[in-house]
């Protein structure tokens, strides 16, 4: 076991992840959030500002940033962006209006430096929604096949209504993260 | 402030040459500094048990955040001025502290944000992302990267250029992709001038999302529950919808009237433009004018099941509770407005029949 591992063993003995969840206004983050911690869903407001939740998941403490998407506050985006382990994109998949405009915001996110380390899952949320579209076809529009190579990533299909996908996402995300930061584990 | 005792100018050394005295004084004012930036450590080590706990009063919020604002204030001035050398090899450090006071500033605007009202909050948010720019600027600024570093940016542009070129090529047949997918419309209404467009689901498994787009003077009715509804350039039009269980999602309008229920309603580039409303959470504006609302007043046959069905039964007054994310104060926004009770239409009863 390398001296490095063992730093940062020591660094994050508390196992904290930060995750950072983002993507445009109406994709479903919040309702994801509440849902993923077991809170009531049925009134929810699209988001001000932001909303933290710690969230223990196995054996980790997941800090979830959820920032709000409308397009006044995406420029706060960038204030979140520091020791973010975790980036979260949520896709609403029945939004085919709005496709250029997130993979626009999407890639601008992934010029960031900051985030360079950051695994990402993203989530094509609303699956519930007839004519929604699969994450596949999601995939292929974000042209995620493009990302560059060192990127950590997943694209995982799921519902914030139904609970379907949820936990097959934060399972991986939270698997490959830990994998990149407790070597030892 | 009252003046301190242990002002360095005032015990600077007046016999020694004025370089020495100089750079004396500088050494003194960065102790003192450092005393005081670890009295400060100390002080909010000791409030440290309640720093990140909520204090669910804005004033005593609003008196911390100014505080603390102001001392990142005047730390990044007092970084901007410092011109001997001496200090300058201190100005990585002190810049990186100021980074970390300003996140300990976000951590406490997001501990209390859940009971902030909506303008302080956005306030705060403005101040802290105004605070980190600065204090980014002055780093580039004073801080220019060492020779080496020029090498590395010079290797790391030429490797994003490549991504860039693969990115532009990639992201074409990303558009061709979506407008394939596009063409395999969601249902809707789109492209019409002057017509009378109506729809009726069944019921709540049915509905999926709908959408309403590029329609000009026309009267749409939909009737039955939605799960989502995106509406898209109107111009001139009448809309009237039966309950939508997630969001409406409204984007160009001008000169129209809708009549929506929904859980959230969102409503972007809008102009003089009257929204009838039930909504369970807070309908947000932004780049709208002259919009107003008023409460909801549809009815056509089975509407009660349906709202009920959507748990959109209960008038909950959040109608007239509108955010306009584009004003960030506390005076009521200027682009939204009750709709006068006189000048409001009365009851709307729908049918399947067309006008
Ligand atoms: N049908 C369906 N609707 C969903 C799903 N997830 C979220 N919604 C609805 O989508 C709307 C937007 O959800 P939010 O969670 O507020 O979206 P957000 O991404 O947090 O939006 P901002 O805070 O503005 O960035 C709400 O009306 C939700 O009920 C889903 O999986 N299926
Ligand atoms: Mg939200």
């Amino acid at each position: 076991m390398g001296l490095l591992s063992i730093i940062r063993k020591i660094k994050k003995k508390e196992k904290e992840m930060r995750i950072l969840m983002v993507g445009l206004d109406n994709s479903g983050k919040t309702t994801i959030v509440l849902r993923i911690n077991g809170e009531d869903t049925s009134v929810i407001s699209p988001t001000l500002g932001f909303n933290i939740k710690t969230i223990i998941y196995n054996k980790y403490m997941l800090n979830i940033w959820d920032v709000g998407g409308q397009r006044t506050i995406r420029s706060y985006w960038r204030n979140y962006f520091e020791q973010t382990d975790g980036l979260v994109w949520v896709v609403d998949s029945s939004d085919v209006r709005r496709l250029d405009d997130c993979k626009m915001e999407l890639d601008n996110l992934l010029k960031e430096e900051r985030l360079s380390g950051a695994s990402l899952l993203i989530l094509a949320n609303k699956q519930d929604i007839q004519g929604a579209l699969t994450p596949a076809e999601i995939a292929k529009v974000l042209n995620l096949d493009a990302m560059d190579k060192t990127r950590h990533w997943n694209i995982v299909g799921c519902s914030a209504y139904t609970g379907e996908g949820l936990l097959e996402g934060f399972d991986w995300l939270v698997q490959d993260i830990a994998s990149r930061i407790y070597v030892l584990d | 402030m009252e003046e301190d005792p242990s002002n360095p100018k005032a015990i600077s050394d007046k016999t020694l040459d004025p370089v020495t005295q100089k750079k004396q004084a500088a050494m003194l004012e960065r102790l003192s500094n450092l005393h005081q930036s670890r009295i400060q450590q100390s002080n909010s080590r000791k409030s440290d048990s309640n720093s990140s706990f909520p204090f669910e009063s804005t004033k005593s919020y609003l008196d911390r955040f100014s505080e603390a604002k102001q001392s990142i204030q005047n730390e990044l001035d007092r970084c901007r001025l410092v011109s001997d050398p001496e200090s300058k090899a201190f100005l990585k450090s002190d810049l990186e502290k100021v980074s970390i006071s300003i996140a300990e500033l976000e951590k406490l605007v997001a501990a209390n944000s859940y009971f902030l009202p909506s303008y302080e909050l956005r306030s705060s948010l403005k101040t802290v992302s105004e605070l980190k720019e600065t204090q980014e600027n002055l780093t580039s600024e004073l801080l220019p990267k060492k020779k080496f570093a020029f090498k590395n940016k010079a290797a790391k542009k030429d490797q994003s250029n490549v991504v860039e070129e693969t990115g532009i090529r990639a992201s074409d047949s990303g558009l061709a992709e979506r407008k394939s997918f596009q063409s395999r419309d969601s249902p809707g209404f789109r492209n019409q001038e002057g017509a009378v467009l109506v729809k009726h689901f069944g019921n709540s498994e049915e509905g999926g999302d709908f959408t309403l787009s590029d329609l000009k003077s026309c009267e749409i009715r939909v009737m039955g529950s939605l799960r989502a509804l995106f509406i898209h350039r109107l111009c001139n039009c009448r809309v009237f919808v039966g309950p939508v269980l997630g969001s409406v999602l409204i984007e160009e309008v001008e000169g129209c009237l809708f009549m929506l229920a929904s859980h959230q309603i969102r409503i972007h580039h809008a102009r003089e433009t009257d929204f009838y409303l039930r909504v369970r959470s807070r309908p947000i504006i932004e780049d709208s004018k002259a919009v107003r609302v008023a409460p909801y007043l549809l009815y056509y046959e089975g509407i009660e099941k349906d709202l009920r069905d959507s748990s959109l039964d209960e008038e909950t007054g959040n109608w007239a509770n509108v955010d306009d994310f584009r004003w960030l104060r506390a005076m009521q926004s200027p682009n939204w407005s009750i709709l006068p009770e006189t000048e409001r239409i009365h009851t709307v009863k729908i049918s399947n029949m067309e006008a």
